[in-house]
């Protein structure tokens, strides 16, 4: 029998169903909510609420929008010919925090895995040929630099490549403020072959 | 069970995500067989279990044996076999022979012929071989199993086989006077019956200087599938990445 009264178990049957959050935390979320009051809960509910019913994904990038297109495909000084391509939405926004990108993006929702029984129809990958028009300068693969990920930019050059568009790889490299005896020597070696003169 | 932590050999087979920064692996290891365990920390950059993590590594590894999973706890890198995730064919097919390994072993069923036989399947793709290397990883993997395909006597008179042989899904070789009693059992010509007695005998080193005809291979490989599928009784997942590769043409990868 459940030492809690039947809502407040149900609540953190809910909460335990969210990434990272296990039993613990989700009686500490529950306790924290069940002291709040009714409007604070009530507010949150509904933002949950709107941001399922209202977020959608953008026609053209298949970022996170509420309208049609999102608010990167419609910023016009943004350079359109310029497509860098991510696998999740998340990666978007990590992208943009660096400030530096002025071209617009693509998600592909996923990253190929064979062992997963993913494959490349199960990504936004025709959806991105479509968008190759001549004017395109340069598609940049942002894919994570896992396995799955360098599958997925090797498979993506292969088929954009014959199109005629120039395709660049995010650089492997060491990261920022790291010592270089504590570098795996898979990391170091890609380092090591994209080196640059200074 | 012992809570003592071991060192061993292994090669990595799988990798899935577990929470929010951690590692579910699955190794084929010389001592203990297949295995999985918990890598912590291991998709955070600067863990020192992020490379020796990655599908198809072959190090040293560490195992803290738990009540339900395993933790790895610390890894040596012995070959990071790059190569095989540096290249997509290698790659669909580093991935199948994996997948193939997993489906057929059970956990902690130590065969150090088995992980010698992955080990050099991998070194051998690793070097452009894969269509034999994989052929090669089919037949011996089902030897080293007890799976065994006849391919000296029919499976049904035992007669040893001359000429004319069919071969079955349901355990190898079969004689012309034999044949209506397996149904669906192919046409083994003798190139590919030569060649699947030699992959199936010879010692790794001489495979290394084996070259197979091409009709001999795509024979063999049709035969396998079959045969491979009525023992594992569902399909493996990379065989659809694999076949989408080959329709589109292949390029050198690294740019």
């Amino acid at each position: 029998m459940s030492r809690y009264p039947k809502p407040m178990a149900r609540l953190i049957e809910e909460l335990t169903r969210l990434p990272g959050i296990g039993p613990k935390t989700a009686q500490r979320l529950a306790f924290f909510l069940i002291n709040q009051s009714s409007t604070d809960v009530q507010s949150l509910a509904e933002s949950m609420l709107e941001a399922k019913q209202r977020t959608h994904y953008c026609s053209r990038c298949f970022h996170f929008t509420e309208d049609d297109t999102c608010i990167i495909c419609r910023d016009s000084r943004r350079n359109e010919n310029f497509i860098c391509v991510v696998e999740e939405p998340r990666d978007v926004i990590a992208m943009e925090r660096t400030k530096s990108f002025n071209g617009v993006y693509h998600v592909l929702h996923g990253s190929i895995s064979p062992l997963e029984g993913v494959g490349p129809d199960q990504l936004r990958i025709k959806e991105l040929i479509a968008r190759i028009r001549p004017e395109v300068e340069e598609v940049v693969l942002a894919t994570d630099p896992n396995v799955e990920g360098e599958a997925t930019a090797m498979y993506l050059a292969r088929v954009l490549k014959p199109i005629g568009v120039k395709v660049t790889r995010m650089a492997h490299g060491m990261p920022v403020g790291s010592d270089l005896e504590y570098v795996d020597e898979v990391t170091l070696s890609k380092a090591l072959e994209g080196r640059r003169e200074l | 069970m012992s809570y003592v932590s071991w060192k061993t050999e292994g090669i990595i087979l799988r990798v899935r995500n577990l929470g929010e920064a951690d590692r579910l692996v699955t190794l084929y290891t010389k001592e203990k067989g297949k295995l999985n365990a918990s890598a912590r920390g291991a998709r955070r950059i600067r863990n020192r279990l992020l490379s020796p993590s990655q599908v198809f590594t072959h190090g040293r590894y560490m195992i803290f044996p738990g009540k339900g999973l395993h933790n790895l706890s610390q890894a040596d890198i012995i070959n990071s076999n790059q190569i095989l995730r540096d290249d997509l064919e290698k790659f669909a097919y580093a991935s199948y022979v994996t997948e193939l390994l997993d489906a057929f072993t059970p956990e902690e069923d130590p065969a150090q012929d088995v992980f010698h036989l992955l080990a050099g399947t991998l070194s051998l793709g690793a070097e452009g071989r894969f269509s034999t290397a994989v052929r090669f990883f089919e037949i011996r993997l089902m030897k080293e199993l007890g799976y065994e395909p006849e391919l000296y006597q029919c499976l049904n008179c035992r007669e040893t086989l001359v000429e004319k042989i069919f071969f079955s899904e349901q355990g190898g070789a079969v004689c012309s006077n034999c044949r209506n009693s397996f149904p669906g059992s192919i046409l083994l010509t003798n190139g590919t019956w030569e060649l699947m007695k030699k992959l199936l005998e010879w010692n790794f080193s001489r495979i290394g200087i084996l070259h197979p005809a091409e009709n001999n291979i795509e024979e063999m490989k049709k035969l396998m599938r079959k045969y491979l599928d009525y023992r594992l009784e569902y399909p493996l997942k990379s065989l659809g990445f694999l076949e989408t590769l080959q329709a589109i043409p292949p390029q050198n990868d690294k740019g």
